[in-house]
């Protein structure tokens, strides 16, 4: 069941049951008022009626001069002030002490009822005790009021009838007249409250549309609402959950997309050695007349292409075990790090005739010391493999505002604006055939990137084409000791 | 004589290719670009083209729509083994594929069966006195035709065609019989001796220990 369906179904209901006990509540107490008036009234009919019987009594003895009027001269009294009285809307009747009828008049709508006999039969009334009963009578209602009364020393019984059926037939016709209001008022109520329930859940219906949309992978969709306070909340979160989700989707497409890239590249990069070395190993392998030249020519490349193999794997290596191990960082000083990084390129640099001039101050940064050099080596290796013969390389430290900065700058080829942008991805090479040759696999800078990372380093490059290269390592000031 | 125009950035890989080629007495053309070799490919006649897809500023599939109207057919070569490449390679109008690395061997084999396709090999070799009409499918030595079975007459062209080449029994089995056939290199060893006893080449058609045949070719006689 939907749910406007059941706040619709749910509230009808309500509203009609409390709509129907109140009404029946109302009819069934005005016609106890009404009841209550009617019993009063019978009862004060009921006391005249006595009265008239006694005083009659007291009539007749004193009429009769006698100090006591036999049994006989009493019912003949009853009688006769019966027979008085029967013009009157009310009946009444009079029983002895033994339940015999001693007279009876305008009685004759009830005395046949079995209800009338056997309420006569088993009654047992006292002196100033009323005992009223309703009877109905085909259509009839006739209230009965019923209590001794003393004559002349004997008890007798007598009862008043009225006939009360005008309130009953009142309350029929309430009863009948709040079922026709309660019908039609329930046909316009739930007419009412379909429209508002339908009216007031509209929002949530087209919430349903947009959340369906996006779970379908409309990730750009936006749930516009302005119902209620309730709805707004609801498709404010919704759309907080749609820029999450749609954040998040992104975030996993670049990565999935940079790992399909890199491994594209890996794969483009190992192969393309592995095609040389295997194309030269088999020519030698099924030629018949391989020259001296020839074969010292075949086994360069063989050699040369083996060892670039071996630096991307260990580039590989270094690449994977960083990303994945936590670094040892301790306070190290960095003029220390630079002279041994100089040293350890001393054989790289004689070998290019390219000089590297360090001007370096006392700092002690926190650094994982392996990792730190590694970087420098990565940044000044590049630095050599840009420049040309006779050229100079100036390391240079700076502090500025609390942080340090290390500049790597070389007078080399350059690179356009856009390679600057993109060398920090694995495998890029500005000059693929340049770079090969220098041994380059292209992840030197990622390597670089990532190793700044772990040290919450900066790596920043300002080059142009032609002029050269300076690169900048902003290491922020809480790094330093 | 068949002219190969290579495209290919990686220059001992161009090396490499050019080098495999002149073994069978191809000429070899090396272009390091793609801009350069679509101007190379419009420029002169080549036979074939063998087109590297990574080429810096160009790459492969677009020097294959720049140069797709000039006939020469295509062999692409890329460390790529994505099947969707393969595709696209194939519907832009390449003739094959190679994926690297590769062996010689190989490489010789698919340029063969594209030149073959494209009707720019020899249909008769002539060695010696031996002359090999492919498609009529006769050999004659002096003139007298010799009756060879179709394996044989394949065997016998595959070495004509590949003078000079330490041939291994599984490239013969994979080019001649078409499917590796373990353990059976006895086949191939009788169908070259069949070859050499029926044409005469028992000096030429010499064996290469632990390695294959080779069919020594004529000059160096």
């Amino acid at each position: 069941m939907k749910l406007w369906q059941k706040i619709f179904l749910s509230s009808l209901s309500l509203i009609i049951i409390v709509v129907n006990v109140l009404s029946v509540i109302l009819v069934n107490n005005s016609h106890r008022l009404l009841l209550e008036r009617e019993q009063t009234h019978s009862i004060n009919e009921y006391e005249f009626f006595a009265a008239s019987l006694s005083n009659s009594v007291v009539y007749e003895r004193l009429k009769a001069e006698k100090i006591m009027l036999n049994t006989d001269e009493v019912n003949s009294i009853i009688l006769k002030v019966i027979q008085e009285r029967s013009q009157s809307n009310s009946g009444m009747a009079v029983y002895d002490k033994d339940k015999n009828m001693v007279g009876s008049g305008s009685l004759n709508l009830i005395s046949e009822l079995p209800a009338y006999t056997s309420y006569i039969q088993n009654i047992n009334v006292s002196d100033n005790n009323y005992s009223l009963n309703v009877f109905e009578a085909e259509t009839k209602h006739i209230i009965t009021v019923c209590s001794s009364l003393k004559l002349e020393g004997n008890e007798y019984m007598v009862i008043t009838a009225s006939d009360i059926s005008d309130i009953y037939q009142l309350k029929d016709e309430q009863t009948e007249f709040v079922r026709k209001i309660s019908i039609a008022s329930a046909g316009i109520i739930s007419l009412i409250l379909l429209i508002s329930v339908i009216f007031l859940l509209r929002p949530l219906s087209r919430i349903n549309i947009y959340t369906k949309a996006i779970a379908h992978g409309n990730y750009n969709i936006r749930v516009k609402c302005n119902g209620s306070q309730e709805f707004k909340e609801l498709s404010e979160n919704m759309n907080s959950m749609a820029d999450s989700i749609e954040s998040n989707a992104a975030r996993l497409e670049k990565i999935a997309e940079d790992r399909q890239t890199f491994i594209a590249n890996l794969a483009h990069e190992m192969k393309t050695p592995l095609t040389s070395i295997l194309g030269f190993a088999d020519l030698l392998k099924i030629k018949k007349n391989v020259t001296e030249k020839e074969r010292s020519e075949y086994a360069g490349v063989i050699v040369e292409e083996t060892k670039r193999l071996r630096s991307l794997s260990g580039k590989l290596m270094e690449l994977i075990t960083i990303g994945s191990t936590d670094i040892d960082k301790k306070a190290v000083s960095l003029q220390k790090m630079i002279d041994e990084t100089g040293s350890a390129l001393t054989p790289l640099l004689n070998k290019s005739s390219v000089s590297l001039l360090c001007h370096t101050e006392t700092i002690t940064i926190l650094a994982d010391e392996e990792l730190f050099k590694s970087l420098l080596y990565n940044l000044i290796e590049n630095a050599v493999k840009a420049s040309a013969k006779g050229q100079q390389i100036i390391l240079d430290t700076t502090i500025c505002d609390g942080n340090v900065i290390i500049s790597i700058k070389d007078n080399g080829i350059g690179m356009k604006n856009d390679d600057v942008k993109k060398v920090f991805e694995p495998f890029y090479m500005v000059d693929k055939s340049r770079s090969r040759k220098a041994g380059g696999a292209g992840i030197g800078l990622a390597l670089c990137s990532k190793i700044a990372t772990l040290h919450h380093a900066q790596l920043s490059i300002d080059s142009k084409l032609g002029e050269g290269t300076t690169v900048y390592i902003t290491i922020s000031g809480d790094e330093c000791v | 004589m068949i002219n190969i125009l290579i495209i290919e950035d990686d220059k001992n890989i161009a090396k490499m290719i050019k080098a495999t080629l002149s073994i069978v007495d191809y000429n070899g053309f090396c272009c390091y670009t793609g801009k350069d070799g679509v101007a190379e490919a419009l420029n002169k006649s080549y036979d074939l083209i063998l087109l590297d897809i990574m080429l810096p500023e160009m790459n492969g599939f677009q020097v294959m729509e720049a140069i797709r109207n000039c006939g020469t057919p295509v062999i692409f070569l890329t460390a790529m083994q994505d099947v969707a490449d393969k595709v696209k390679g194939l519907r832009l109008g390449a003739e094959d594929y190679i994926v690297k690395p590769f062996e010689a061997l190989e490489l010789l084999a698919r340029i063969d069966v594209v030149l073959r396709r494209t009707h720019k090999t020899k249909d008769v070799i002539e060695y010696c006195e031996i002359v090999a009409d492919i498609d009529k499918h006769i050999i004659t030595k002096d003139n007298s035709p010799i009756q060879l079975t179709p394996k044989e007459f394949d065997v016998l062209v595959y070495f004509l065609q590949h003078q000079d080449i330490a041939v291994s029994r599984e490239c013969l089995l994979s080019n001649i019989w078409g499917y590796e056939f373990e353990g059976e290199s006895r086949t191939v060893d009788i169908h070259v001796q069949q070859v050499r006893r029926k044409v005469g080449l028992q000096n030429r058609l010499i064996t290469i220990p632990k390695l294959g045949y080779r069919l020594e070719s004529q000059e160096k006689e």
